[in-house]
């Protein structure tokens, strides 16, 4: 019931955060800082960069996931683990807010 | 400053994966650029400062918006890390719109400062907009050593409340020496000052002439002897090196070719004028961007520049210490005003460095 309810949510980018495709890597650059302490940047499979794609604030993770399984051989429970996942960190470094 | 070849990883593996991936492909990963000559110090060992109001040299530096199209075209081509350096960026009234620009821009950001223009405010906008680093030179460990070599009094204090303004608010800040001799019996109190606030410290003992072609910074140099001397008392020095000499590879495998080291393959430079260069050392020749677009600057003039092979016989071009040595076409150019000649000073350190680290066995001098 609690993943159902997280699924639902819509994320949008924090502009604090630059994505940059250089030389087959994906990276999220901090640009600016906030509250939250960061020094790293941060590097991305193909799937979290889909994912980081896809974030719109008008897509839910349910619709994001949906995408995934169907771009990615990836099975629905794998997908939904690995995008709870991935958003929980991208809301811990500060990357997306809650729509 | 030296140009040892000690291979550096900033910043850790990612970077050294990065990096073998930039230089597959050869792109413009790693850049500098002058955002002026002109300094508001006067040190006499300078290779680049100018007069604060040297007017002409203000006129020829671009623009706001010119270094905001340069640094669209950095970003386009797949830069990610860019050095703001000067003379003394904060000099600029302009300089926190470019950075700012280039920040947002994404890129990771390395600042040269001397620090004696950081203020409150400007402490607290780098604050915000965190550089990546941060270093500081230090001229020596007291007011009278700095100042003798800055030409500026008062210039001590405000270098050490601009390091301070910085550590209360976190800024990733380094420090660094350049060694000559006026300053070498403070070495050792510099990097003690730097390990009390906790913070890393480096030095260069070498020193390189003016890029207006001025001998000057010549007469500050340290001996050869007192440079190996300094790379053996230095824990760190002495690890790199000893890891360099570990791992020696010699000959270059490309030996014909005037450019041994990394420029123009993964890095460039640029002047405040918009002039591009492999390199900040090797700076002629160079590609005019107002002329031409950074892409066909990077593309098309720089590989050419590296494809130049020696014209005469020279004991560098057959010497096995060759990528031990500090000698480059950059550093000749500016000692001799050509690319091609042997720089006696850098030949004795290389000479010395070797048998000190183990590997004179593999090479006579001048053979």
């Amino acid at each position: 019931m609690e993943t159902n309810a997280y699924l639902e949510r819509r994320f949008t980018k924090d502009p604090s955060m630059v994505f940059r495709k250089v030389a087959e890597e994906f990276i999220l650059v901090p640009v600016r800082q906030k509250a939250s302490e960061f020094e790293s940047i941060y590097t991305m499979n193909d799937v979290a960069s889909r994912i980081w794609e896809l974030i719109d604030g008008k897509k839910n993770l349910k619709d994001i996931k949906e995408i995934i399984i169907r771009e990615f051989e990836v099975s629905p429970e794998e997908a939904e683990k690995d995008l709870i996942d991935f958003s929980k960190q991208l809301e811990k470094i500060g990357a997306v807010r809650t729509v | 400053m030296e140009c040892p070849h000690v291979p550096v990883v900033n910043y850790g593996e990612f970077s050294k994966r990065f990096h073998d991936n930039v230089l597959l492909q050869r792109i413009p990963i790693d850049g500098s650029i002058e955002v002026t000559a002109r300094c508001n110090l006067r040190c006499v060992h300078c290779y680049i400062n100018l007069p604060l109001n040297d007017r002409a040299a203000r006129e020829r530096e671009l623009t706001y918006k010119e270094f905001r199209n340069i640094i669209d075209e950095i970003v386009d081509e797949g830069c990610l890390w860019l050095l703001f350096t000067g003379g003394e960026p904060f000099i600029r009234p302009d300089f926190f719109d470019i950075y700012t620009y280039a920040k947002k821009k994404g890129l990771l950001i390395t600042l040269f400062t001397n620090g004696t223009l950081i203020t409150e405010h400007i402490a607290n906008h780098l604050a915000e907009w965190r550089p990546f680093n941060l270093e500081i030179t230090l001229y020596g460990s007291t007011q009278e050593t700095y100042e003798k070599i800055t030409g500026i009094r008062g210039s001590y204090n405000r270098c050490m409340k601009g390091i301070e303004l910085l550590l209360e608010r976190k800024i990733p800040l380094k420090l660094k020496s350049v060694i000559m001799t006026l300053n070498k019996h403070e070495i050792w109190d510099m990097k003690k000052y730097a390990e009390e606030l906790e913070i890393g410290f480096r030095f260069d003992p070498v020193l390189n002439l003016r890029v207006d072609g001025n001998q000057r910074p010549a007469e500050f140099r340290i001996s050869p002897d007192e440079v190996i001397a300094l790379d053996l008392a230095d824990d760190m020095r002495m690890k790199e090196w000893q890891d360099f000499c570990n791992n020696f590879r010699s000959p270059s495998q490309n030996p014909e070719y005037l450019y041994q080291c990394g420029a123009g393959k993964g890095t460039f430079h640029i002047d405040p004028y918009g002039k591009l260069s492999a390199c900040m050392i090797a700076r002629e020749p160079s590609f005019d961007l107002g002329k031409g677009s950074f892409r066909r600057g990077w593309k098309e003039f720089i590989p050419g520049v590296l494809l130049q092979k020696w014209s005469s016989e020279t004991h560098c071009k057959a010497c096995e210490l060759i990528s031990l040595c500090g000698q480059c076409p950059g550093f000749a150019q500016l000692e001799y005003g050509d690319q091609e000649i042997q720089i006696e000073y850098l030949c004795q350190i290389a000479h010395m460095r070797a048998e000190a680290f183990g590997l004179l066995n593999t090479a006579k001098k001048g053979e």
